[in-house]
């Protein structure tokens, strides 16, 4: 698919923005980040009514092959994002989504520029920078209290419930499995048996969901944009769902998200995060429920590498980021079979 | 002619020393980078895949062996030639005869395919992973 033409933003913005005149666009970059979806940050500088305005704007566009191949929709997302404006979460401001792949090559939204940064906490700098956002504290709590806004959130009452409410019981652990093993399926090159065990063992010890909470589903650093250790926003709007509150709890917990730090997410210390946790949103952490989360999250961090290299493989991407991913299934699984005991 | 492992240790550093630093734009300058990582990986991969496939092998032809001990005539028989694709329709099965089994005969022979698992994914640890 073309990659979308600063020419093409412009004129589409002419016909969202009528009154514009002398449209341009500066600071045009493709992020090196989102996997799933191609990401433009730009500002847009126009005139109207004889005002000079300018406008940061990021536009998420739909590859056509992206990692989570038919998991993630833009449109759910855009919904989403546009449910969540009026609550106390901290989202980014969507302005307009667009099927039609004649304007762009793909489906596409466009939202508001937030400021701060998502810095990426696997490099080196990355860790250093939320270890020393971790010393001052100021953001070790909002980084909580970002998820709690989530968590506490009355989904029903603000629209969220079209993206699909679990039954009672194992049902929604069993939808997620469900979900992560069809892309698996897509995915998968060759057999793997020590994934075979894991998905088995996860169909068979299910938890019982006892709260339904609108989950974000891949709540960690990297996934929020951050200003003046304050979250400014939640970004990554793929995973959400309706469902058990503690699947972001054991996101969070697991070690897969810390690389080595002391830190949870790389920036909370554990101690912190239970007690203030608990104490915003009134919840009791189930320990046990995490511990069966955190094995379902190796799985799926597993589907999402086969699916990644898949798409290398089928010569669908040229990004050698996938390619790279094939030699993190084992070690993954390997996280995965330590956790159960092999 | 330059032996393959020469080779790619060239590359590598090629593109570690020459090439990404030369590149100003974050996305093309961290793909470089990533080239590297992944030539390192297929190194180790050329060297070792040959005993990998060897090792892992033996490993399932002993299991499919034990649990023929152990539960007998219950073992579902297949003439998959694959034989990794044998052992995932052996654990479905074992996860959906656990009843049938027994909770002593199910961990007994989950046990002896936990066993062989973990010296299925040791073979592939060493290629790809991490040293520590």
């Amino acid at each position: 698919m073309a990659e979308p033409t600063q020419d093409k933003i412009i004129s589409y913005l002419y016909s969202k923005l009528p009154q514009a005149k002398d449209l341009s666009l500066s600071q045009f970059v493709q992020t090196a980040v989102g996997w799933s979806h191609e990401i433009y940050v730009f500002d847009a500088r126009w005139k109207e009514n004889g005002q000079e305005i300018t406008r940061g704007f990021c536009l998420r566009k739909d590859p056509g092959s992206g990692l989570l191949r038919n998991l993630s929709d833009l449109k759910e997302q855009y919904r989403v994002l546009q449910a969540l404006e009026p609550t106390s979460a901290p989202t980014p401001k969507v302005y307009w989504y667009e099927e039609d792949p004649s304007l762009l090559g793909g489906p596409f939204f466009i939202m508001e520029k937030v400021a701060g940064e998502a810095t990426n906490p696997w490099s080196k700098v990355g860790k250093q920078y939320y270890a020393e956002a971790a010393k001052r504290g100021k953001l070790p709590r909002s980084f909580i209290e970002a998820l709690a806004s989530l968590h506490n959130l009355d989904w029903r009452a603000a629209g969220l419930d079209f993206i699909g409410v679990p039954g009672p019981g194992a049902d929604f652990a069993l939808r997620e499995v469900a979900k992560w093993e069809s892309l698996i399926q897509q995915s998968l090159r060759k057999p793997e048996p020590v994934l075979t065990e894991v998905l088995m063992w996860l169909k068979a010890n299910a938890p019982q969901t006892r709260r339904l909470a609108f989950v974000h589903g891949a709540y960690r650093t990297g996934n929020l944009m951050i200003k003046d250790d304050l979250i400014s926003a939640i970004i990554d709007w793929e995973l959400q769902v309706i469902g058990d509150p503690m699947y972001d709890v054991a996101y969070v917990l697991s070690d897969l998200n810390r690389e080595g730090s002391p830190l949870l997410s790389c920036v909370v210390e554990r101690e912190f995060f239970i007690d203030t946790y608990q104490q915003l949103t009134g919840l009791t952490i189930d320990f046990d429920a995490c511990r069966y989360y955190e094995i379902l999250y190796m799985m799926r961090s597993t589907a999402f590498w086969l699916s990644a290299s898949g798409l290398f493989a089928e010569g669908k991407s040229k990004d050698l980021r996938l390619a790279r991913t094939t030699y993190s299934v084992p070690v993954v699984l390997n996280m995965a079979a330590k956790a159960l005991g092999f | 002619m330059l032996a393959a492992h020469h080779l790619l240790k060239e590359v590598i550093a090629s593109l570690r020393t020459v090439t990404a630093p030369a590149v100003a734009d974050p996305y093309p300058k961290s793909q470089a980078y990533m080239a590297a990582v992944i030539l390192e990986f297929i190194a180790r991969q050329v060297e070792e895949r040959s005993d990998s496939s060897k090792a892992k092998e033996h490993v399932l032809d002993d299991l499919f062996s034990d649990l023929r001990l152990l539960i007998t005539d219950k073992v579902p028989s297949s003439k998959d030639p694959d034989q990794e694709a044998r052992l995932c329709r052996l654990i479905e099965w074992l996860y959906t005869e656990k009843d049938h089994l027994g909770p002593e005969a199910f961990a007994a022979a989950n046990q002896k395919v936990r066993t062989a698992l973990r010296q299925l994914l040791d073979q592939e640890l060493k290629i790809a992973g991490t040293k520590e």
